[in-house]
């Protein structure tokens, strides 16, 4: 039998090798986990660059594309992206001088070179007639079919001479006139003429909207490129790009600080409600519910008088403290309802029991864990504030003009949606991509921040 | 988890969103649709034309407010009291004045007669008399029932001093002779008298049946008494009205329609446009978005100048710094009308504005345009900008206070006031604020003169220049901005008294120069209507004075 012999050493304490029982991965906070698992959200992760472009676009937009959104150019009244901008340089617009018009032997002919300017034209008198009338169409004129826009009704048979100057683009019109009698009926076939004008500016209107300079005026004739538009110009001929990065401005502004504001308002309010309960909660809901019943619209109007709105002024800040003010029950009553669940949980007991304080209990186990309901309330909020910012400036409540805003200018659009689609479709799209990001990131945000889920593959 | 799988589920389930969209709003119309189908078979089905019975269906903009032919102002109410009621004179198919009720008249400088035809009849069988008239005159101008258009009735004899309460009502210069007989005395000559009667106003009413209806006069089918070509059979408030031939009208031969139908009452444009593809309504009218659709489907449009001029105007009352003649002077230099038309409004059949009096007044013998052109104030950013600093040293300011332009509520005017708020910013460095206000409420802002500049527009009453010439007389309750001019007053007395056409004609020349040389308004456009009428319909009458449109002349063309 051997004998063992012992050492001092051999009674030393041992090393704690804790290392055997630790975790295999690095300890993480709470919001490193959250980080984690929305990077793992691809849906969530492409949501949050969008909204991190939209909000470049909108802060950092308008220091490179220095157009005025409120800048009106009659020449180009809503261009769609990628329209032609050749134009000539021609002489400033003098009035038709009655002398100067030759009159052809028969039919109908231009006089002077058609632009979008002016088309001149006259024809031959015609036999009977007591006066006339001229319409121009995109088709050519047949026989038994229609002759297109009525431009004007003559009510004198000597005058056989026109000028049209409507609203004039560079494509084919096909003009037309026929005799009238006194009651202003139709008694002759039509005689035509086809033109196709070119576009022209003056060299004072070419100066003005900078595509030429004024130390060297273009001489007549010289060729120019209109202002470059690059997402099209709206009704009244102003920059799209420029007007929806400043239209942005406001709509998120409204659609993401009010819903914020209002949000927090209402964790705060429901939180303590939901958490003192008994009496205070009964009061405080009770007021809540007093709150749900106040009419929005009404409250804006009271708001506008209060901060003395006047006309024609922007109604934003009235606007943003109407909904802080009148918006939060909705959020103050979920929450209630989720922190009165929670105060029953377990391992809210438990943490009360190992001496938790009140804030430790609110911010650490209560908020945590109603971030779901917070989140899904925040996503539908954002949203359904850009509406109700759109629906305010519509109603003449929200933005006063020239001021853009992307619900305005969805207002404005839907007029046209027909011949000019892209005045709808510009502003609908951000709107719906800023909505859709939003619900996107939210809902990423809810997996990612809920208690429940954490360390969960 | 595999990435690239992880993006194609994605996308998977991004298709399958929106296939299940697509799907579901297909299927919840189609629901709808049957729904619709299911619960609207109990009402007829409605078509433009039926030439079985001779009727039309037609589209009313708004539902008529007030049908007391007293009290009437506007132009829809007008539009329907012409149908259904006549008046001494009225007009033919070709606009011109011919004989109503009266079939003989005489009118001289200091008083009418008018003979009255024996066979005109109410609808309810009982001859209309002199008396009627007299009575009708008399409600006009009665305090107690304070119409707005009293002043219309100003022509006969103490007409102003009973509206404002001086004299008894039996004051008024119109008697009945005998049934068939009205004599009238004037307040002082008034030349174009004959032309008054044809308004709304100097319709008949049946004393007997007023009386007896008491207040409920005018608000229902059949609280209504008609003298004219038709009568409303059935009226559904804000929902529908018809009318029917008046079966003791004097004139049985006129037109061609026995019935007249307006089953609709919107003022949505795309609804007019979509009811007029249905074949549902005979006459749309067309707005601008709507045009390109018209030449595409290659319709057969129909323009005409509706004979309203649109101006801006300003308020002249104190403490408005509109009431600066450079100031104004000023925006008149860099007013364009021609640029607002053409490029801005776009719509075929308006004309740039260049006077008050628009271009289908008559003068002495042809058109008063012609014979007293209208200055001309050329575009010069120059001149209006020594004008605006001669504003700003006489009212003491640096900088003039944002203006108020007041504007109404409807697609064109808000396009229209946001080029006039870039216009004056671009030119002048003007600050515009638009306030945007329905009919009603901008109304009323205007007479509480809450404005620097109002959007305003006026539509002839009756045919002279009169109904634009005295808009800016001192006294007139329709001039908004308060404005006062001696010199424009005396021109407007003139005009009102002289029998002598010249001397008249020559009156409203110089309402014309001193309207422009104080700048009082800026010409904007005169209006014009753009519309497409079914094919089997002729004979429907457009007109800038008078109920328009007027279907009493229509017919349905033959064979169709």
């Amino acid at each position: 039998m051997a004998e063992t012999k012992l050492t001092p050493q051999d009674f030393a304490p041992l090393h704690s090798e804790r290392e055997v029982q630790s975790l295999s991965r690095p300890s993480l906070s709470y919001w490193q986990d959250a980080w984690i698992r929305l990077k793992a959200n691809r849906r969530a992760l492409i949501s949050l660059y969008i909204v991190i472009f939209l909000l470049a676009f909108t802060v950092v937009g308008p220091w490179f594309w220095t157009i005025d959104p409120s800048t009106i150019d009659p020449d180009q009244i809503s261009q769609p992206p990628g329209a032609n901008r050749e134009v000539v340089v021609t002489a400033p617009y003098e009035p038709w001088s009655i002398d100067s018009i030759v009159v052809p032997a028969s039919g109908m002919a231009l006089v002077g070179e058609p632009t979008t300017q002016s088309i001149r034209m006259a024809w031959a008198p015609m036999p009977g007639a007591f006066g006339y009338r001229v319409y121009r169409n995109h088709f050519p004129v047949e026989p038994g079919k229609a002759l297109g826009l009525p431009l004007v009704n003559i009510l004198n048979p000597d005058e056989t001479w026109f000028e049209d100057r409507l609203n004039l683009k560079a494509q084919d019109y096909y003009y037309a006139v026929v005799a009238t009698d006194a009651t202003g009926n139709r008694i002759s076939d039509p005689v035509s003429v086809d033109v196709l004008p070119e576009r022209v500016i003056t060299a004072e209107e070419a100066i003005r909207r900078g595509i030429a300079s004024a130390e060297e005026p273009p001489a007549i004739g010289t060729p120019l490129k209109m202002k470059l538009h690059p997402l099209g110009t709206d009704y009244l001929g102003r920059d799209m790009l420029s007007r929806l990065m400043h239209g942005a401005r406001v709509s998120l502004f409204i659609g993401i600080f009010a819903p914020f504001a209002y949000v927090i308002l209402g964790i705060a309010y429901g939180a303590i409600a939901g958490f003192l309960g008994g009496i205070i909660d009964q009061f405080m809901m009770r007021f809540a519910d007093f709150v749900v019943a106040l009419p929005f619209l009404l409250f804006m109007i009271v708001f506008k008088l209060a901060f003395s709105v006047g006309a024609g002024e922007s109604g934003i800040f009235a606007m943003l403290i109407a909904m802080i003010v009148l918006l939060w029950p909705g959020t103050a009553r979920l929450v209630r309802g989720q922190i009165l669940q929670i105060r029953e949980e377990g391992y809210v007991s438990a943490a009360k029991l190992m001496g938790a304080n009140t804030n430790y209990l609110v911010l650490r186990h209560m908020i945590p864990n109603t971030m779901g309901v917070i989140l899904v309330t925040l996503t539908f909020a954002v949203p359904s504030a850009i509406f109700t910012e759109a629906f305010l400036s519509f109603i003449g409540m929200g933005v006063a003009p020239p001021t853009p805003s992307w619900g305005s200018m969805c207002n404005e659009g839907i007029k046209t949606m027909l011949t000019t689609p892209h005045e709808l479709l510009f502003p609908a799209a951000l709107i719906s991509i800023t909505v859709l990001v939003f619900n996107l990131l939210g809902d990423g945000l809810r997996d990612a921040l809920d208690a429940r889920m954490r360390s969960r593959e | 988890m595999d990435t690239a799988s992880g993006s194609s589920s994605v996308l998977r389930q991004l298709g399958l969103y929106a296939l299940l969209t697509i799907v579901g709003i297909a299927l919840l119309m189609w629901a709808m649709s049957w729904i619709a189908s299911v619960t609207g078979s109990a009402e007829r089905t409605q078509t433009a034309i039926d030439p079985e019975t001779r009727s039309a269906s037609f589209l009313l903009g708004d539902e008529p407010p007030q049908l007391d032919s007293s009290k009437a102002t506007d132009a829809l109410s007008g539009m329907v009291l012409g149908h259904v009621m006549e008046g001494l004179l009225a007009y033919n198919e070709n606009n011109q004045l011919t004989a109503g009720v009266a079939e003989r008249w005489d009118i001289r400088e200091r008083g009418a007669t008018f003979w009255l035809r024996r066979d005109a009849k109410w609808s309810n069988g009982e001859p209309i008399t002199a008396h009627d008239f007299v009575y009708s005159w008399r409600l006009a101008v009665d305090p107690a029932n304070s119409s707005q258009y009293a002043f219309l009735l100003y022509a006969v004899k103490n007409g102003e001093a009973i509206t404002q309460g001086k004299m008894p009502l039996e004051s008024l210069g119109v008697t009945a002779i005998d049934d068939y007989t009205l004599e009238v005395e004037f307040e002082n000559s008034t030349a174009y008298f004959g032309k008054l009667v044809a308004f709304s106003t100097y319709y008949p009413i049946n004393e007997k049946f007023h009386k007896s209806v008491k207040d409920r006069f005018g608000a229902d089918a059949d609280t209504l008494l008609y003298s004219g070509p038709y009568m409303i059979e059935n009226w559904v408030h804000g929902a529908s009205l018809k009318m029917v031939r008046n079966p003791h009208y004097w004139n049985p031969g006129r037109g061609g329609l026995d019935i007249i139908d307006f089953p609709y009452i919107t003022s949505d444009p795309n609804a007019r446009l979509n009811l007029f593809k249905d074949g549902k309504i005979a006459i749309a009218g067309l707005s601008a978005e709507n045009l390109g659709e018209a030449i595409d489907r290659r319709w057969q449009m129909n323009a005409f100048a509706e004979g309203v001029v649109f101006y801006i105007e300003f308020n002249h009352r104190p403490g408005r710094v509109t009431g600066n003649r450079h100031l104004r002077r000023a925006m008149q230099l860099v007013n364009d009308p021609a640029e607002l038309v053409y490029k801005v409004t776009k719509l075929p059949g308006y004309l740039p504005g260049k006077s008050l009096f628009p271009v289908w007044v008559q003068g002495v013998n042809g058109f008063f345009r012609q014979e007293y052109p209208a200055p001309e104030a050329p575009v010069n950013i120059e001149q209006a900008r020594w004008h605006l600093e001669q504003a700003k040293q006489e009212l003491g300011l640096d900088e003039i206070p944002p203006l108020i332009l007041l504007t109404g509520d409807n697609p064109l005017s808000t396009l229209q006031s946001e080029y006039y708020q870039d216009r004056f910013k671009r030119t002048l460095g003007l600050d515009v604020r638009i306030d945007k206000q329905i009919f009603k409420q901008r109304l009323e802002k205007m007479t509480a003169g809450e404005f620097d500049m109002v959007m305003a527009g006026w539509g002839p009453d009756f045919d002279d220049p009169l109904t634009f010439g005295d808009l800016f007389a001192s006294w007139n309750e329709q001039n908004r901005g308060k404005y006062a001019s001696s010199e424009l007053d005396a021109q407007v007395r003139i005009a009102q008294r002289s029998v002598d056409t010249q001397e008249r004609m020559d009156a409203f020349g110089e309402i014309q120069r001193i309207l422009f040389e104080d700048a009082v308004i800026l010409p904007g456009y005169e209006r014009g209507i753009v519309y497409v009428v079914d094919e089997r319909l002729e004979g429907v009458v457009r007109r800038a004075v008078g109920p328009d449109p007027d279907y009493t002349f229509a017919r349905i063309r033959e064979g169709s």
